[in-house]
Parts: C-alpha cells; sequence; structure tokens
C-alpha cells in the first residue's frame, strides 16, 4: 500500500471508530428520530455496527479494504430491520465495489464507492437532495470526496465528513418531503434528520475524532 | 382478542405457512430459516425467475400463487408489513433463471424500498432483475398522491399471465416490458361495509355507521376517501363498473377479464350477487365479458368488503390466461 491509500487494518480501524460513535451518540439519535420518525434509528444503526463486528472479527488477517466494508454490506442489509439501515448497506456495498481487490482505498475509489452508494440510495428511496433524508448529508459528502480525489484519503475524508455535517444542518431547517417524517409536516422542522447525522458520523469516524466534527452533537 | 384463532400474535405468519407449506408439500417448498416459499416444478424452458411477496394477512396472496405457471418464489412480511431486503434477495438467489429474476411488487413505500435494496444487491452480485409495479387501485388516483396508486387485486391477473409467458421461454426484457403494459390496463376499486380486526388488539381498523360503506378501501384497512349509503348492491357495482370501465376504456379488439374478490368476510352468496350485477352492467355497455374469477383472491385479515378489477385483455393475454396453472390457490 502506499500513503495515498487506506490499508485493510485502517478500514477497519474506521469501521471499528465509526460503531463507537454510534454507541456513543445512540441516545441522541433516538431523541431525534422520536422528534421526527418511530424512534428506531439509533437502536437500528447499533445493530448494524453490532452486527458487522462479528463478521469484522471472522475476516482473515489479510483481509483488504473491501472484504472490511464488505462485511459491514452484509451486516447492514442482512441484520437491520426498518429501511434507514438497510440504506447504509447500500453505501457500504458500494464503497467495498469500488475499493476493489487492491489492498488500498485511494481518495479515487472514495469518490466512486460514494457515488455509486448515493446513486443507488436515491434509485430505491427516491429522494432527492432537500427531502430531510441521508442524502442530504451523503450527497455533499461524496461531491466532497470527488474534489478530492487526488488528495491523501484523509484529507479527502475530512472534506466529506465537513460536508456531510453542513448538509446534517440544512436538514434542520428543511420540512420532510420523504420518510416518516413526512407526515408531521413543519413539525418536524428544527430537527436534523437522523439519518443524515447517521451518514456524517461515518465520514467522520474516518476522518478524524467524531466530536471536533460534530458539533451539533456536543452542543449543550 | 380472542377473535383469531392463533397461539399468539407473533405465531400467526410462521405458524400459517409452516401448514401451508405441509398442505401443500407436493407443489411448495418453505425455506423458514430465509423466510420465502419456492415452487417444486417450473416449466423447463423458463429463463426468468418470477418473484413476488409483500405482507401477510392477504392470504391466498402470496404464497397461494407460487407454483408451476405462476411465480417461482413468494417472500411473505409480517401482517400487513413488507418482506425485508434479505428473504427477497436469498429468494431471488434460489430462483433466478439464465436471465435473472422479476420482481412483482405492489406499490406500496415500504414494499417499493425492501425489493429496490434487494435489487440493487442483485445487481452487486451480477443478477439481471427488473421489476414490474402494479398500481391498479384507482381510488388513489390523484394528482394530490404523490406515491402514485396502490397496487392490490390485479396482482393475481398479472402474475397468472406473466408466469404463463415465462414459461414459453420469454426473454427478460419483453417479459418486464408486457408486465409493465398489462398493469397499465388494470383497475381496481374496492368497498367495505365493515373493517377487519387488529390481531394485537382485536379492534376493528375503523368503525362504521349502519347502513354506510367506505368506498374506495386498500388491503390493510386504510380508510377510503369517502363514505357512502350501503344501498342496493346493484347500484353499487354499476358506479364502481362504470368507473373501473372509464378509466380502462377496452378498445375495440379487446374484451376483460375481471376478479371479484372477496376481502376476507364476504360470502361466496354475495360475491356472487355481485358479479351478476357486474356482467349485467358489462353486457348494458356492450363491452365483452371474457374469463371471470370469483372469490377470495387478495383478502385484508376478516375485512367485510370487495374489490372488482378489470383488465383489458386482447387474444394473447387470453391465451397465457388460459394456460395451465397449478398453484395452491389456482388451478386450471
Amino acid at each position: 500500500m502506499t500513503s495515498n491509500a487506506l490499508d485493510g487494518a485502517r478500514t477497519r480501524e474506521w469501521a471499528e471508530r465509526f460503531a463507537a460513535s454510534v454507541y456513543a451518540t445512540e441516545a441522541e439519535l433516538t431523541a431525534l428520530d422520536q422528534q421526527a420518525g418511530d424512534g428506531d434509528f439509533g437502536a437500528n444503526l447499533a445493530a448494524g455496527v453490532g452486527a458487522a463486528a462479528l463478521l469484522l472479527d471472522r475476516a482473515a488477517d489479510s483481509a483488504g479494504p473491501a472484504e472490511y466494508l464488505g462485511a459491514m454490506a452484509t451486516a447492514f442489509l442482512d441484520e437491520v430491520g426498518g429501511t434507514s439501515g438497510p440504506l447504509f448497506g447500500l453505501l457500504f456495498q458500494a464503497l467495498s465495489r469500488a475499493a476493489g481487490a487492491g489492498s488500498g482505498l485511494t481518495a479515487d475509489a472514495l469518490a466512486t464507492g460514494a457515488a455509486q452508494g448515493l446513486a443507488a440510495i436515491r434509485r430505491v428511496g427516491d429522494a432527492a437532495p432537500g427531502d430531510k433524508t441521508l442524502v442530504d448529508a451523503l450527497a455533499p459528502a461524496a461531491a466532497a470526496l470527488r474534489t478530492a480525489q487526488d488528495a491523501p484519503p484523509a484529507t479527502a475524508l475530512a472534506a466529506a465528513a465537513d460536508g456531510a455535517w453542513l448538509g446534517v444542518r440544512e436538514t434542520a431547517s428543511q420540512a420532510a418531503r420523504m420518510g416518516r417524517a413526512s407526515y408531521l409536516g413543519e413539525r418536524a422542522t428544527g430537527v436534523p434528520d437522523p439519518g443524515a447525522v447517521g451518514v456524517a458520523l461515518f465520514f467522520a469516524s474516518a476522518a478524524g475524532t467524531v466530536r471536533s466534527l460534530a458539533p451539533h452533537l456536543t452542543d449543550g | 382478542m380472542a377473535r383469531y384463532f392463533e397461539n399468539g400474535t407473533g405465531d400467526l405468519v410462521s405458524d400459517a405457512l409452516s401448514g401451508f407449506a405441509r398442505a401443500h408439500a407436493d407443489l411448495v417448498r418453505y425455506d423458514s430459516a430465509n423466510g420465502y416459499v419456492t415452487a417444486r416444478h417450473t416449466a423447463p424452458g423458463r429463463r426468468v425467475g418470477l418473484l413476488s411477496g409483500g405482507g401477510s394477512g392477504h392470504e391466498p396472496l402470496h404464497a397461494g400463487y407460487v407454483g408451476a405457471g405462476m411465480l417461482d418464489a413468494a417472500c411473505p412480511g409480517r401482517i400487513f408489513a413488507s418482506p425485508h431486503n434479505r428473504q427477497i434477495f436469498r429468494a431471488s438467489l434460489a430462483v433466478a433463471g439464465p436471465e435473472g429474476v422479476l420482481h412483482i411488487v405492489k406499490n406500496y413505500t415500504g414494499d417499493r424500498i425492501n425489493f429496490g435494496i434487494a435489487a440493487e444487491r442483485l445487481a452487486d452480485a451480477g443478477i439481471t432483475c427488473s421489476r414490474v409495479l402494479v398500481d391498479d387501485d384507482l381510488a388513489t388516483e390523484s394528482e394530490s398522491i404523490a406515491a402514485g396508486r396502490r397496487g392490490t387485486g390485479a396482482t393475481v391477473l398479472l402474475e397468472k399471465v406473466l408466469g404463463a409467458a415465462a414459461d414459453t421461454g420469454m426473454g427478460h426484457g419483453r417479459l418486464a416490458e408486457l408486465g409493465t403494459a398489462l398493469a397499465g390496463r388494470c383497475r381496481t376499486l374496492a368497498a367495505a361495509s365493515a373493517a377487519h380486526h387488529s390481531p394485537a388488539t382485536g379492534e376493528p381498523a375503523f368503525v362504521l355507521p349502519a347502513g354506510e360503506l367506505e368506498y374506495g378501501v386498500g388491503i390493510h384497512g386504510e380508510r377510503a376517501a369517502r363514505t357512502r349509503d350501503q344501498g342496493q348492491v346493484g347500484d353499487l357495482v354499476e358506479e364502481m363498473t362504470g368507473a373501473l370501465l372509464d378509466a380502462v376504456r377496452p378498445g375495440p379488439e379487446e374484451s376483460v377479464v375481471v376478479l371479484v374478490n372477496g376481502l376476507g368476510s364476504v360470502t361466496a352468496l354475495e360475491l356472487y350477487g355481485i358479479f351478476g350485477e357486474l356482467g349485467r352492467v358489462l353486457d348494458d355497455r356492450g363491452v365483452r365479458l371474457a374469463r371471470q374469477l370469483v372469490g377470495d383472491y387478495v383478502t385484508a385479515l376478516d375485512m367485510r368488503g370487495f374489490s372488482l378489477t378489470l383488465m383489458a385483455a386482447d387474444e394473447a393475454t387470453l391465451n397465457f390466461y388460459d394456460a395451465p396453472v397449478h398453484t395452491p390457490a389456482l388451478r386450471w
């Protein structure tokens, strides 16, 4: 591997940091979802990273990024109920495919995977940016990765996390048009979309510490 | 609570599927670990696997139509809930033909998303998958309903015709086109004089004053857009059939296939009376009635109601419709 690519061990570390961030924020995610959804998003995301941990443990020592991301995909697609959790699985599946058979995950591959994951999620859920869904965090993250495709992965992922958090902030001012929150109309305004927060946690987990990039989760 | 004969609300579906598989062991196989039913016998020339699914509580939909000449697999969800994408993905892998698999999906958000996720997984696995969306419910046709018309009774007619077409070795693209074209030639309307009862609470989904009915109900106990006097059944069927014909508009070379469907608690006595009225309306309007099904085909637990489905059919469609079928719920 080169310094311009995440190896298997770093990818696994990313997955584990994502799991830790989900556990650390599960109560906040649940509270957000109770205000605008059916309240099970925190638990579903936690179930996903829990199922993923078992599969990560089973991976061979020599596993590359594609295998670790593939394990996350299988866990979220197979073991998580509801709809948001399996949609995360589609993102991980696309990232795994983009990582390919190589031993390193480049910023270019990350950009390709995020774009393809975004496309798959939009095909399935019919959500567009502005509908107050996880797409509002994933679309700017994917765009940032594309802009930073020649940068080292850490730089690209930091930009993706910044983009995702800006998207999360936007969702707080939106009225939902898709998903359960759409039935609440204006009542869900002021609350960020929990799925978007989950996407931001994922990229922030790769980029660095969650808290420095997750201001709205640490405010107050 | 004691309305349903069951061991507990969580067991109703799994107990029923185990019994179903045993009762029809010559026709179907039930994979209880992965949650799907597959056909034991399919035409050797079939190139595309046909798969459907959706919430339980609509028996004999969906598993009842698995078998020779119809579906290769069905994925039942919990009562009135979509199947998980894992069930759909694994069932699709099990029945995919050399040209992949075709999903027949009723238009509900949950079904669309779960079948959609499964389709993305199949694409990732290199298996061709496309979708025929059934959206026949005329009561939900409105510019203000962004989700589009619901999918209901036409599912059975589509599955029958597509099954026969698939048996001829029809390729994936043509099969998907045929299904989409057929879905556009079907419309359904339903009316109910009493709601279904929830297995969880034993309570009815809604309560109507005596002598009134809900006009335009769905198959999950959704209330309709309007309530009307029950009146004479002839007048009711005339209104429903007129609306359906205006929407379907069978062409000069077409006749109609009719499904008079009980939603769970309407007697055969009533359904045949309803069919008689429907036949009279078609005769009055000079519309050729080609084939008919009368009975419980797509139910909503114990709802006291019925639906009428009209499918405009040309000769080729009728030939597919007439082809032999042998499933637990449909046979000729």
